[in-house]
């Protein structure tokens, strides 16, 4: 972990760009802001590669793109407009199959929703641990918390988040 | 010990340590309530986890590039990216009419394949691969 090797922007892009991509529109909750998003990462991740220093990449790739969307998100703030949740059925990188997968889609915007709804620490932690795949470290080190805090904003995302789908 | 509350979490998720897991374990075990708040912290992972993944829309991300080498080797680049060309075409036929996203999978992945492939072999390799060799 200590030494991985620096990936160039082209690997970055095409190893974490769909994931980041992923974390955005959870967190956002639609699709133009997530496309924003990446755009920003990229850039940034291209401009702090020449001073990366071998180390933990994904920490360092993740306190960017945490940070690169709060900055947005606080830049919309400013003027605020509020874009309404897409619908999951519109971009999925799977075809859709005929019958059941009509309720699935209703669950996720169920999930999507309900998702929206939570304070952001508690939004980001989740989605950090359940959609982008991190360890509890790996948040801590993006989020710049305490392992005790991760864990914590997690729980309780978590709880929040069943008692808003039941 | 005490009511685990936040450790219910970070025990679903192998994130203890092997004492703090057996304890909220051993808790869990005897008291219901918990029982019943590890079961709500499952339920709602579980419907995080089930969340589908979200394809970006075509011109979001960098379209994936064969890779590129040093001038001295442009013969080699070259002969890549004929070769890499000339299976996309093919796989572009052999896709047509199942869809955009399908075809531009399809060439990610074979992109991809393509990376590897100049990776695995030092003669051509570009890339930060594994350095060393004979």
């Amino acid at each position: 972990m200590a030494h991985e090797p620096v990936p160039s922007w082209e690997e970055v892009a095409r190893r974490y760009g769909r994931t980041i991509y992923n974390f955005a529109y959870r967190l956002a909750g639609n699709h133009d802001d997530a496309a924003d998003l990446v755009q920003e990462v990229l850039l940034r991740v291209r401009r702090g590669l020449a001073s990366y220093r071998p180390g933990s990449f994904e920490g360092w790739l993740w306190r960017i793109t945490r940070n690169a969307f709060l900055d947005e998100v606080r830049r919309r703030q400013r003027r605020p407009t509020s874009p309404l949740p897409d619908d999951d059925r519109t971009r999925l990188g799977s075809v859709p199959e005929p019958g059941d997968v009509l309720a699935e889609y209703r669950l996720g915007e169920d999930v999507q929703r309900a998702l929206l709804d939570l304070p952001y620490d508690f939004r980001e932690a989740v989605v950090l641990c359940d959609v982008v795949g991190l360890a509890y470290d790996e948040i801590a080190e993006a989020v710049g918390v305490p392992v005790g805090t991760v864990r914590s904003r997690i729980h309780r995302g978590r709880t929040m988040l069943r008692k808003a789908l039941s | 010990m005490n009511h685990p509350g936040d450790l219910i979490s970070a025990y679903l998720d192998g994130e203890l340590s092997a004492a703090e897991h057996g304890e909220v374990a051993a808790h869990l075990s005897a008291c219901g309530e918990c029982r019943a708040e590890a079961e709500a912290a499952a339920a709602g992972r579980a419907a995080l986890r089930g969340l589908p993944v979200v394809e970006p829309p075509p011109g979001v991300l960098p379209a994936p590039a064969v890779p590129t080498a040093p001038r001295r080797r442009r013969r080699v680049a070259a002969w890549a990216a004929s070769a890499a060309a000339a299976v996309a075409v093919v796989a572009g036929i052999a896709l047509a009419g199942t869809g955009d996203r399908a075809v531009t999978m399809d060439l990610d992945t074979l992109a991809e394949r393509h990376t590897a492939r100049v990776v695995v072999d030092p003669g051509i390799s570009t890339l930060r691969g594994p350095a060393g060799g004979p």
